[in-house]
């Protein structure tokens, strides 16, 4: 059960990395989670890997134009593409320079499409609020990918302030998409108390949510399992079931 | 010229759940893989061209030779 929905996550992953619908490729939901994501890693090197030259050439040369020029530059001319690709190629330093002076839409649109493990070091340097806004701007469009891919690269203190700005059904969606499900029970600890209750009540309301709910209650330690097995109660019966089979 | 495979465009190694795929699959994964690529280079080189022009006038002749245009 755990094993079809790491492969119907990985799908929507995918989907986003080669810009084509998750329903495009439902045949690959027979294909092991496993595969998926070693695949959608070699897609994601094969794009970043290629006008390497070029964007490494580009990226030398923005170390010759004063940051706020180059910011100016990024957000006018060159979009959210480019700048996630020389993101990966530029100082640190640098790069967080120019990241601070992004407005937290265009932001939001860059971390769409960069790629966080060649980008970590800036990620991690972005000032606290900054990155909130940005969080609140991708929660407000739903780009759930996007976040998830990120809370694996951001210190406690950012995830936990960056998730407080995330509704309930959209905490679940985003831990549907982490790529670390190893991560769930202790992004699940920085969450304030009654969070939890939080998410159960929202995925008793929606049907579609049961999937991640299910999803997320199977990747949580034994102790957090021991607090949500009361909330269950309160589910409709056939999630309730199956929310207990899948803690028990 | 002979449009490349899946595996090809990937450096040669599938994995196993890929290359177990149907041929019509791995085709139409190949297809948006190549369409992906191309969508890619051609914003990336429309994005810098672009940009040179808002290079202050006094930087463009060393960005320009920075970027090997």
């Amino acid at each position: 059960m755990t094993e079809n929905y790491a492969s119907r996550a990985e799908i929507l992953k995918l989907a986003r990395v080669l810009d084509v619908t998750p329903e495009r490729l439902e045949y690959l939901a027979r294909v092991d989670a496993d595969d998926l994501r070693a695949f959608r890693e070699q897609v994601t090197d094969r794009l970043f890997d290629a006008n390497l030259t070029v964007l490494q050439r580009m990226a030398l040369a923005a170390r010759l134009i004063p940051a706020p020029v180059l910011a100016k530059i990024a957000e006018k001319v060159f979009g959210p593409l480019l700048c996630a690709r020389i993101a990966g190629l530029v100082d640190v330093s640098r790069g967080v320079d120019v990241a601070k002076r992004l407005d937290p839409p265009f932001l939001a649109s860059v971390a769409a499409d960069l790629d966080p493990r060649r980008a970590s070091a800036i990620i991690a340097r972005i000032p606290l609020e900054t990155v909130v806004a940005v969080a609140n701007e991708l929660a407000r469009r739903e780009d759930w990918i996007t976040l998830g891919r990120f809370v694996g690269h951001l210190p406690d203190p950012t995830v936990r302030r960056s998730l407080d700005v995330v509704d309930d059904p959209g905490l679940l969606r985003i831990a549907f998409v982490l790529d670390d499900k190893s991560r769930i029970d202790h992004v699940m600890s920085l969450l304030p108390k009654g969070r939890l209750a939080g998410l159960i009540t929202a995925a008793g309301a929606d049907e579609q949510l049961w999937a991640p709910a299910l999803d997320m209650l199977a990747h949580l330690g034994e102790a957090r399992r021991e607090a949500v097995r009361p909330l269950l109660d309160t589910l409709p019966g056939d999630l309730r079931d199956r929310a207990q089979a899948t803690i028990k | 010229m002979a449009e490349r495979t899946l595996a090809e465009q990937l450096g040669g190694y599938l994995p196993v759940g890929i290359e177990a795929l149907e041929e019509h699959e791995r085709q139409d994964l190949a297809d948006a893989l190549r369409d992906a690529r191309h969508r890619q280079a051609k914003a990336l080189a429309e994005a810098g061209e672009e940009g040179l022009r808002y290079v202050p006038a006094l930087l463009r002749g060393a960005v320009r030779k920075a970027v090997g245009l």
